[in-house]
C-alpha cells in the first residue's frame, strides 16, 4: 500500500529550519516570541511524524524515496533525497517528541538567560540537522547532516561560553568527534571508489553489499565497515573516543537531554543500522562492533559507579547504554539494538530533565551536597524514581524489555561472555542508579541551608514534560516483548524467533535487584558502609573516580606526543615551509608593488607596457617557432 | 562576388531586440529633448528600462522557436545579411545575459545617480541601449565587419557614458584614458582582422577558416601575425595583464552603474566576440599542429598572468572601485580559461563552463557595484573604509553583500564555487595541470583579499552609527543579485542542463 503522507517527510525538517531562519533573522528582537515560535515548529514536526508513523503501522507500507538531483556532472551524481522507512519514520517520531518536550521544558529552565532566543535558533537547527541525518537516502546528505549535528553540539556544549570549561568542554568534543568523523569520510569516499556507478544511496549498498555480494572484495568491505564504526564510535561516545560526551555536560541540561543521550548520540546507533549490510557482510567487523559495544558498556558502568556529579554519572551512563546498542549491533540484532534506542531515548531524556530540575532548584550539581529532596519536589522524585528502574531494568518498565531483548540476542548468537558482561553490567547500572538515586532524593538534605530553602518544586512547564517521558518510559517497552515480537517485526519485515529465555529473564532480574539492594542497604540503611570497598582498596575507587586515567594518557601520548611531534615539525616548518610561504609571500607583495608602480596614472606608461608585453609575448611563444 | 546584403522585412522580425533598442532610444531622445528642463529625468531611465525588457522578451521568443525548430528537427539558426549576421542560441543566450545585466544595473542606478554628479541624466539613461545594441551585435555576427562595428558601437557609446560626470577631473581623465586605450585596441584587433582578410579574401568566419588552412603552409608568418595582433588586441579590451593599468583608473573615474556596465556587459561583450571569432578562425585544418596550439597557448598564459596579476595588485588596494576593477581583471583571467584550454573531445563543454561562470559573474558584480552605488552615495567615498560598520548600519545589505564576496571568493555554496569548480575539472580534464593551480593558488589569495570587506563590515565600527539609506530600486538589485548568486550555487544543475540543452557547438558556433 502507497503512503500518502510519506511523501511530505521532506516537511519535517523544514518547521524547524524556518524556525532556524526566522530566529536567526530576527534575532535579539524576539527573546520569548522566538522561544514559542521554535516550539510551534517542533510541534508541527512532531505532529507530521506522528502522522507518516501512524500510517505506516499495521500495513506493509512500502519505503518511499523521494528528492531532487542536486548535482549532476559526469559520472558524478549527488541527489539530495529523502527516504520514509518503518526504520526513519520511528527514528523521526522519537527525535521530534523529545525536542518538542525539550523545547518546552526549556521555557522554564532557560527563562532567565538573556540568550534564549540564540539558544532556541540553535536547538531548531540541530532538530532539523539531526532530522535532515534521519531522513537522507544516502551518505553524503547523511554526512552533511552528521557533521551539522556536530557543529550544533559544539555550539550548544559551549553556549555558556562565558565559562572556560564550557568552552574546553565544547572543543575537546569537537575535536575528538572529528575523529571519528574522519574515519566516516574515508569510509564513505571508498565507498563511492568501489560502487558501481558510484552510487552512494542506502538502497544500493544494500543491493551491493546484500545480494550480490562479491562486487567489494572481503577487505575493502571490512576496511569499509571498520570505518564507518570508528564514525559511530566517535559520535556515540565508544570506547575509546568516549572522552567527550561527559565534558560535554558542561551544556545546558535540556541540551544534555536532547543532544548528550536522546538522539545526535545515537546516530552512531543509527549509521549502523542504516548500513547494516556492510557490517553483516563482514564478520569481523561484527565481532569488533560487539566487543568494542560491550567493553564500552561494562567499561563506563563502573565509572559511573564511583562519580560525584548527577550530569556526569548520566553520561557515563548513556556511553555505557550506547555500549549496549552496539553489543546488540554487534550479535546481528538490528531490532533489539533499535528497541533500546528507542525506549532509552526516553528514559534517559526524563532523567537529564530530572536532572536539570534538581539543578534549577538547588544549583549544584554535586550529589554529596543533595539529599532529601524528595520530600520538597515530588514530581521529580517520582518521575526521576520511574527513570532510574527503568534504566537498571526493573520489569516491568521499558529498559527491562529492551535490555533483555539485548541479552536474549547475545546468548542466542552463542556469545556466553557477551552475555555475561551485558548481566554484570546491568548490575552495576542498577547499583550506581540506585547511589544516585538514593543519595540525591532520600535521606536529609546535605547542603547548606540557603540550598536547601531553595529546594521546591521546578514550574508546571517543566514538570509536565517530565511526566509525559515518565510515562513512557513505563510503556514504551510493551511494543516489544518475548511474548510478542511487535516492534521488531515491523522494523525488519520478518518476525524474529525469540522467545521468552527463562535464564536470560533470571538473570537480568536478578542482577538489577541485587544492584538496587546493595544500593538501598549502602545509602538508606547504612548495614553496608559505601566506603568499605575504598577503604580497602583505594586504588581501585581512585582508578574509577579518576575514569581509568583515560584522559591523562591521551594529555601524555597525544597532547604530550603530538606536542613533542610538534615542535620537531616546527623546527622544519620555520626554516623550510615558512620560508617558502614568506617567499610566495614575498613575490606577490613584489608583484603588487610592480603593479601599483605600472599604474602611475600616466597612460603613456600603460602603452609602454602593453607594447613590451604584447612583443615579449609574441616573441615567447610565436617567436620559438621561426629560431 | 558583390552580394546585396539588404535588410528584407522577414530579416526584421529576427533583429527585433535590436531595432527595439534603436527604436527607444531614438524616442527617449526626442523626450529628452522636448520635456522641460525641470522633469525629473528619472522616468527617461524607466523608460530605456522598459526598453530593454521589451528587447529581452523578443530574445526570449527568438530562443524558444529555435527550441521549437529544434524539437522539428528544423535548422536551429537563421542567417541575415548574407551571412553576416546570425541569430543563434550561443548569441541568444549571451543577448539575454547583456539585456539582464543592463537592466538590473539601469534599475539600481535610479534614485541613486543625483544631478549635481551627473548634470545630463537623460543621456545618461538612454545611452546605455545604442552600448547594448553594439554588444549584442558583437554576440551575434559571423563576419569581422559586423563584429568590428557592434564593437565600435559599444566603445563609442561607452566612452561618452565614462564621462558624463562632466563636472569632475577624474571622469574626464578617465574618458580619455578610455578612448585611448579603446582605440589603441580597436587599432591591434582592425591589422589582425585585415592580414585575416588578406590570406584569405573573406570577412565571413566560415569562409575565413575554409581558407586559412590551405594559407598555412605558404603564409605561416602572417598567420601567427594575424592572431597575435588579434590576442593583443583583445588583451587590451578584456584588461588582461599586463594590459590592464588602464582599467582602475577608468573603473574609478566612471560613474558607478557605468563601472558595472563595463565589468559585465562591455566585458561580455569582447568574450562573446573572442569566443566566436577564435573558435570559427583558429581551428582551421593545418598540418602545422603547433600553429594551432600556439594560438591557445598565448591565451592561456595570458590568462594566468591576469589571475595571478589581478588578485596580486588587489591584495594592497584601499579603494573599492580599484579593488573590484582588478578583481575582474582576475576573474577574466578565469572566464578566458575555457577557451584556452582547446576544443578536445574531453572537452566540448567550454560553453557551459564559460557562460555559467559568467552567469555568476554578472551577478556578483552587479550586486557588488549596486552596494558600491549605495555606500558612495551614503558615504561620498569609495574607501573600503567606508564598508565599516555596515552590519550595523545597514544589516540586511551587509548579509547580501557577504554572499556576493563569497561568490567573487569562490566559496561553497554560491555560484562563484561551482563555476570555478567546473572550469577546474575542465582544465584537470585537458591535462592543463599547471594552469588548474594557478587557478586554484589565486582562488586562495583571493579569499584575503575579499575578505577585507567582510572585515570592514563586521568587524570595524564606523565614523557614524546612522543608518546607511537604501533606494527601493538599489535594494531590489541588491536582494535579487544576492538571491541568484546562492540559487546558483545551491542548484546548478538546472542552469547547467538549460545551458546544455539550448546550446551545441556544432551548429551554434560554427558559421555556414
Amino acid at each position: 500500500m502507497s503512503s500518502v503522507f510519506s511523501q511530505y517527510a521532506w516537511l519535517v525538517p523544514a518547521f524547524p529550519v524556518a524556525a532556524f531562519a526566522i530566529l536567526t533573522a530576527l534575532g535579539r528582537s524576539l527573546s520569548r516570541a522566538g522561544a514559542v515560535i521554535a516550539t510551534i515548529a517542533s510541534l508541527a514536526s512532531f505532529i507530521l511524524s506522528l502522522i507518516i508513523a501512524i500510517e505506516r503501522i499495521g500495513q506493509n507500507a512500502e519505503d518511499y524515496v523521494g528528492g531532487i538531483d542536486w548535482l549532476r556532472t559526469g559520472a558524478v551524481n549527488i541527489s539530495a533525497g529523502y527516504e520514509v522507512t518503518n526504520l526513519t519514520s520511528l527514528m523521526l517520531v522519537v527525535v521530534t517528541l523529545v525536542a518538542l518536550l525539550v523545547n518546552l521544558y526549556s521555557f522554564g529552565y532557560m527563562a532567565g538567560d538573556g540568550r534564549i532566543s540564540v539558544f532556541y535558533a540553535y536547538v531548531a537547527l540541530f532538530t532539523a540537522s539531526m532530522l535532515g541525518l534521519v531522513l537522507a537516502d544516502n551518505l553524503a546528505i547523511l554526512y552533511i547532516c552528521w557533521e551539522l549535528v556536530g557543529v550544533c553540539s559544539f555550539l550548544l556544549i559551549g553556549f555558556w561560553y562565558q565559562k572556560p570549561e564550557a568552552r574546553a568542554a565544547a572543543k575537546k568534543a569537537f575535536i575528538v568527534t572529528r575523529v571519528g568523523d574522519l574515519g566516516l569520510l574515508i569510509a564513505i569516499l571508498l565507498l563511492f571508489w568501489y560502487m558501481p556507478g558510484h552510487a552512494l544511496d542506502f538502497a544500493s549498498i544494500h543491493n551491493v553489499f546484500d545480494t550480490q555480494s562479491g562486487i567489494v572484495s572481503m577487505s575493502i568491505t571490512t576496511l569499509i565497515a571498520l570505518l564507518i564504526f570508528v564514525g559511530a564510535v566517535g559520535k556515540s561516545g565508544q570506547f575509546p573516543l568516549h572522552v567527550w560526551l561527559p565534558d560535554a555536560m558542561e551544556g545546558p541540561t535540556p541540551i544534555s537531554a536532547l543532544i548528550h543521550a536522546a538522539t545526535m548520540v545515537a546516530a552512531g546507533v543509527f549509521l549502523v543500522v542504516r548500513t547494516f549490510d556492510i557490517f553483516e557482510a563482514s564478520s569481523a567487523a561484527m565481532t569488533v562492533v560487539a566487543v568494542i559495544g560491550a567493553f564500552t558498556a561494562i567499561f563506563a558502568a563502573t565509572i559511573g559507579l564511583a562519580q560525584n556529579d548527577i550530569k556526569r554519572i548520566l553520561a557515563y551512563s548513556t556511553v555505557s547504554q550506547l555500549g549496549y546498542m552496539m553489543l546488540a549491533l554487534g550479535v546481528g540484532s538490528v531490532s533489539a539494538a533499535m528497541f533500546h534506542l528507542f525506549t532509552h531515548a526516553f528514559f534517559k531524556a526524563l532523567l537529564f530533565l530530572g536532572a536539570g530540575s534538581v539543578i534549577h532548584a538547588i544549583h549544584t550539581q554535586d550529589i554529596r551536597e543533595m539529599g532529601g529532596l524528595g520530600r520538597r519536589m515530588k514530581v521529580t522524585a517520582w518521575t526521576f524514581g520511574i527513570g532510574a528502574l527503568a534504566l537498571s531494568g526493573i520489569p516491568p518498565f521499558s529498559g527491562f524489555w529492551s535490555k533483555e531483548a539485548i541479552l536474549t540476542a547475545a546468548l542466542e548468537g552463542d556469545h556466553p561472555w557477551l552475555f555475561i558482561v551485558g548481566v554484570v553490567t546491568a548490575f552495576f547500572t542498577a547499583l550506581y542508579m540506585a547511589r544516585l538515586f538514593f543519595l540525591a532524593f532520600a535521606g536529609k538534605p546535605r547542603g547548606n541551608a540557603e540550598q536547601a530553602a531553595h529546594a521546591k518544586e521546578s514550574p508546571a512547564v517543566m514538570t509536565i514534560p517530565m511526566i509525559v517521558l515518565a510515562a513512557l518510559a513505563v510503556v514504551s517497552g510493551f511494543v516489544q516483548t518475548p511474548f510478542k515480537d511487535w516492534l521488531g517485526e515491523w522494523l525488519t519485515g520478518e518476525a524474529s524467533s525469540h522467545g521468552a529465555s527463562g535464564l536470560v529473564l533470571v538473570a537480568s532480574i536478578a542482577a538489577s535487584l541485587l544492584g538496587l539492594y546493595l544500593g538501598w542497604l549502602a545509602f538508606v540503611r547504612g548495614t553496608l558502609r559505601p566506603d568499605a570497598v575504598s577503604s580497602r582498596l583505594p586504588w581501585l575507587s581512585r582508578l574509577l573516580e579518576r575514569k581509568y586515567y583515560i584522559d591523562e594518557l591521551y594529555q601524555l601520548v597525544f597532547a604530550g606526543g603530538l606536542r613533542g611531534l610538534g615542535r620537531a615539525l616546527a623546527v622544519f616548518d620555520e626554516a623550510v615551509v615558512d620560508g617558502a610561504v614568506r617567499l610566495t609571500g614575498y613575490s606577490v607583495r613584489a608583484l603588487g608593488r610592480l603593479n601599483t608602480k605600472l599604474q602611475n596614472g600616466q597612460i603613456q606608461t600603460y602603452g609602454l607596457a602593453a607594447i613590451l608585453a604584447a612583443v615579449i609575448l609574441v616573441l615567447a611563444i610565436a617567436g620559438r617557432r621561426f629560431w | 562576388m558583390i552580394q546585396t546584403n539588404t535588410l528584407t522585412w522577414s530579416d526584421t522580425w529576427y533583429m527585433a531586440p535590436e531595432l527595439a533598442l534603436v527604436v527607444a532610444t531614438l524616442v527617449l531622445a526626442a523626450l529628452d529633448l522636448a520635456l522641460p528642463r525641470r522633469t525629473n529625468r528619472d522616468w527617461i531611465g524607466w523608460g530605456a528600462l522598459a526598453g530593454l525588457v521589451a528587447a529581452g522578451v523578443f530574445v526570449g521568443w527568438h530562443i524558444h522557436d529555435l527550441r521549437s525548430a529544434a524539437g522539428a528537427g528544423e535548422q536551429t539558426y537563421h542567417s541575415l545579411l548574407g551571412g553576416s549576421y546570425r541569430i543563434d542560441d550561443f548569441g541568444n543566450l549571451l543577448k539575454l545575459i547583456f539585456l539582464g545585466a543592463s537592466a538590473l544595473l539601469v534599475l539600481a542606478s535610479l534614485g541613486t545617480v543625483k544631478r549635481e554628479d551627473v548634470p545630463i541624466k537623460g543621456e545618461f539613461y538612454y545611452l546605455f541601449l545604442p552600448a547594448v545594441v553594439g554588444a549584442m551585435v558583437m554576440a551575434s555576427s559571423a563576419d569581422l565587419i559586423t563584429l568590428f562595428l557592434g564593437m565600435e558601437l559599444l566603445g563609442i557609446t561607452s566612452y561618452i557614458l565614462v564621462g558624463v560626470r562632466k563636472r569632475t577631473g577624474v571622469s574626464g581623465e578617465a574618458a580619455f584614458k578610455y578612448v585611448v586605450t579603446g582605440g589603441t585596441a580597436s587599432a591591434f584587433i582592425l591589422y589582425g582582422m585585415s592580414f585575416l582578410y588578406g590570406l584569405t579574401g573573406s570577412t565571413n568566419l566560415g569562409a575565413i577558416r575554409g581558407a586559412l588552412g590551405g594559407a598555412a603552409a605558404d603564409s605561416r608568418a602572417l598567420i601567427y601575425a594575424a592572431f597575435f595582433l588579434l590576442i593583443v588586441g583583445f588583451a587590451l579590451k578584456l584588461a588582461l595583464a599586463p594590459f590592464h593599468a588602464w582599467a582602475p583608473d577608468v573603473y574609478q573615474g566612471a560613474p558607478t552603474p557605468v563601472t558595472s556596465f563595463l565589468a559585465v556587459v562591455a566585458k561580455g561583450a569582447v568574450f562573446a566576440m573572442a569566443y566566436r571569432l577564435f573558435l570559427n578562425t583558429a581551428y582551421f585544418q593545418t598540418d602545422d599542429s603547433r600553429l594551432r596550439g600556439d594560438v591557445f597557448l598565448a591565451l592561456a598564459v595570458l590568462a594566468a598572468a591576469a589571475m595571478i596579476v589581478g588578485i596580486a595588485g588587489a591584495l594592497k588596494q584601499q579603494s573599492a572601485k580599484r579593488l573590484l576593477a582588478l578583481s575582474g581583471v582576475a576573474n577574466a583571467g578565469v572566464l578566458l580559461v575555457p577557451l584556452a584550454l582547446d576544443v578536445t573531445d574531453l572537452h566540448a563543454s567550454l560553453f557551459s563552463e564559460f557562460l555559467y561562470y559568467f552567469i555568476a559573474y554578472v551577478f556578483m558584480n552587479v550586486g557588488a557595484f549596486a552596494v558600491l552605488t549605495v555606500i558612495l552615495r551614503d558615504a561620498g567615498s569609495d574607501k573600503l573604509s567606508a564598508f565599516a560598520g555596515l552590519y550595523h548600519r545597514a544589516p540586511w545589505t551587509a548579509v547580501a553583500m557577504t554572499a556576493l564576496l563569497c561568490s567573487l571568493a569562490g566559496l561553497p555554496i554560491t555560484g562563484g564555487f561551482f563555476g570555478k569548480l567546473f572550469i577546474l575539472f575542465a582544465s584537470v580534464q585537458t591535462k592543463a595541470y599547471w594552469l588548474a593551480a594557478i587557478l586554484l593558488a589565486t582562488t586562495v589569495v583571493s579569499y584575503y583579499v575579499y575578505f577585507s570587506f567582510i572585515r570592514q563590515m563586521y568587524m570595524r565600527t564606523g565614523d557614524t552609527d546612522g543608518k546607511v539609506a537604501v533606494p527601493v530600486p538599489a535594494g531590489i538589485v541588491i536582494w535579487l543579485s544576492a538571491a541568484a548568486t546562492v540559487a546558483l550555487g545551491l542548484a546548478p544543475k538546472p542552469v547547467l542542463d538549460w545551458v546544455g540543452g539550448v546550446y551545441s557547438l556544432a551548429v551554434d558556433f560554427v558559421a555556414r
